[in-house]
């Protein structure tokens, strides 16, 4: 009996959550370290909220802890779209505190933060499982796209049947390529984008829309 | 044995689902991983990969323990067993259990949780000396008081040497103090330097390790501050770990549903 009133609770729950327009999506920015996830998490938050999410950083893990900023309105062709953006940390296969080293950190610092970005990781894969409803996937359009971070995340981002929105960022450096993330990942459309310079935002809003709306 | 609440010292088998919703004597949310694999004192009679995917096999001879912790505690200590000393620190605290001797050790350590307890707290507390470190001078001979066997000398120090690293990573939590300890003793230059170079003259042991991520790991601590995620396995699991220490204690944090199914 109390079984009974517990499942059904739990679809009712489910129900609301699935069907309620007043509840704004969890959005999660997902990517690799250094993809640039914070600084295009701030952008949004910015243009839209007049406040930042997080600090950035050009050392990796910079984001050790999931940041939300919520109710974040965008306003595309006279609608608004609410979301509540996370910003995640970086998703990488291995941590090693030596990488840090290379930024004039002390050892026990590196240790440290790599322990703590150790932990982020644990916390934006619990994240994708748990709590969010679309994804915004971040990639450095520099780097090389074919990486087990991103089959992984993006083969379970589609196994959970979520909305993902590929971005390549980093336009506006030199050896930016976004047609090799095109083909890295064919199935999806892929945004190109510099966060840190703004380029062509209008665009990533209009996706933004018309994937979360 | 491979979960002990770092709280009351309770212990718990591998894929034991009561302590998801916390330690049922005392709640606790805090537990210490400690694989089969450091019990295990198996004869190292043929210290192939054969003897890791036999231990498959070997699950249905004991009368307790899933066939995956079996599988993955025999091929950790077929990995001990190939680097013969290096698992030092860990195999001359974790011995009482394993004076059983033979395949059996994984279910005799089962059955004495006290035994290993008191093991695992030594493991802890000592301070690895300098010949206890994976690599070490000394630690071919200590192996070889506990477990005096042939293929010690067969494997011989300098390939086993840097292994060290492997049987003790590979249970993440577990080998973490002794580890740490040794590492932070100012020899981590040369574990974290010497298995790269092992791991290409001995593609077993790599092969090994993948078995094991794939089949177990959610975070591999390699040594303090280097980590290999398995990325699935954070995603399949609906715990999450919350906190990682250096001594390979870890935090984890139980579903609100876990405790209401009970209900």
């Amino acid at each position: 009996m109390g079984l009974l009133t517990n499942l059904k609770d739990s679809i009712s729950r489910a129900a609301s959550t699935l069907f309620s327009e007043e509840d704004p999506k969890r959005i999660g920015i997902y990517g690799p370290p250094n993809a640039g996830k914070t600084t295009l998490a701030n952008r949004i938050a910015r243009d839209w909220t007049g406040d930042a999410v997080g600090p950035e950083s050009h050392i990796p893990h910079e984001t050790r802890r999931a940041r939300r900023k919520e109710n974040v309105e965008i306003e595309r062709d006279g609608k608004t779209v609410t979301i509540d953006i996370v910003d995640t940390p970086g998703v990488t296969t291995k941590v090693d505190y030596t990488e840090f080293l290379d930024h004039d950190m002390e050892k026990d610092d590196a240790v440290r933060r790599s322990r703590e970005a150790t932990e982020g990781v644990a916390e934006a894969m619990h994240w994708l499982r748990e709590d969010v409803d679309g994804v915004i996937y971040v990639l450095d359009s520099t780097e090389d796209p074919f990486t087990q971070v991103n089959t992984m995340l993006i083969g379970i981002i589609e196994s959970q049947d979520l909305p993902v929105l590929i971005l390549a960022n980093k336009i506006d450096l030199e050896e930016s390529s976004v047609q090799r993330i095109r083909n890295a990942f064919p199935q999806h459309e892929t945004t190109p984008l510099s966060a840190l310079e703004g380029d062509n935002m209008d665009e990533v809003y209009d996706k933004i829309a018309e994937y979360f709306g | 044995m491979p979960h002990q609440c770092t709280n009351c010292g309770r212990t718990f088998d591998d894929g034991s689902k009561e302590m998801l919703s916390g330690c049922p004597d005392c709640s606790g949310t805090k537990f210490q991983f400690q694989p089969d694999g450091f019990d295990d004192a198996d004869p190292p009679s043929d210290p192939e990969l054969s003897e890791a995917s036999s231990g498959s096999d070997r699950s249905g001879d004991g009368p307790s323990g899933d066939a995956v912790s079996r599988t993955v505690g025999s091929a950790a200590s077929t990995v001990r067993d190939l680097v013969a000393g290096s698992a030092g620190p860990d195999a001359t605290s974790a011995s009482p259990p394993s004076d059983g001797g033979g395949d059996d050790d994984i279910i005799v350590a089962e059955s004495e949780p006290v035994d290993e307890s008191h093991a695992q707290a030594d493991a802890r507390s000592q301070v690895a000396g300098p010949d206890e470190v994976p690599g070490g001078p000394g630690l071919a001979a200590t192996d070889a008081d506990d477990e005096t066997q042939a293929s010690d000398e067969e494997t011989v120090d300098s390939p086993a040497e840097p292994d060290g690293v492997d049987p003790a990573a590979e249970s993440a939590g577990t080998a973490g103090p002794s580890e740490d300890d040794a590492s932070t003793g100012g020899s981590d230059r040369s574990v974290a330097d010497e298995p790269d170079t092992e791991r290409s003259d001995r593609p077993d042991l790599a092969q090994l390790r993948e078995e094991l991520n794939e089949q177990f790991e959610s975070i591999r601590v390699v040594e303090p501050g280097q980590y290999e995620l398995n990325l699935m396995e954070l995603y399949d699991r609906e715990e999450y770990i919350i906190a990682l220490q250096e001594d390979g204690r870890y935090s984890i944090q139980v579903p609100d549903t876990w405790s209401g199914a009970d209900v």
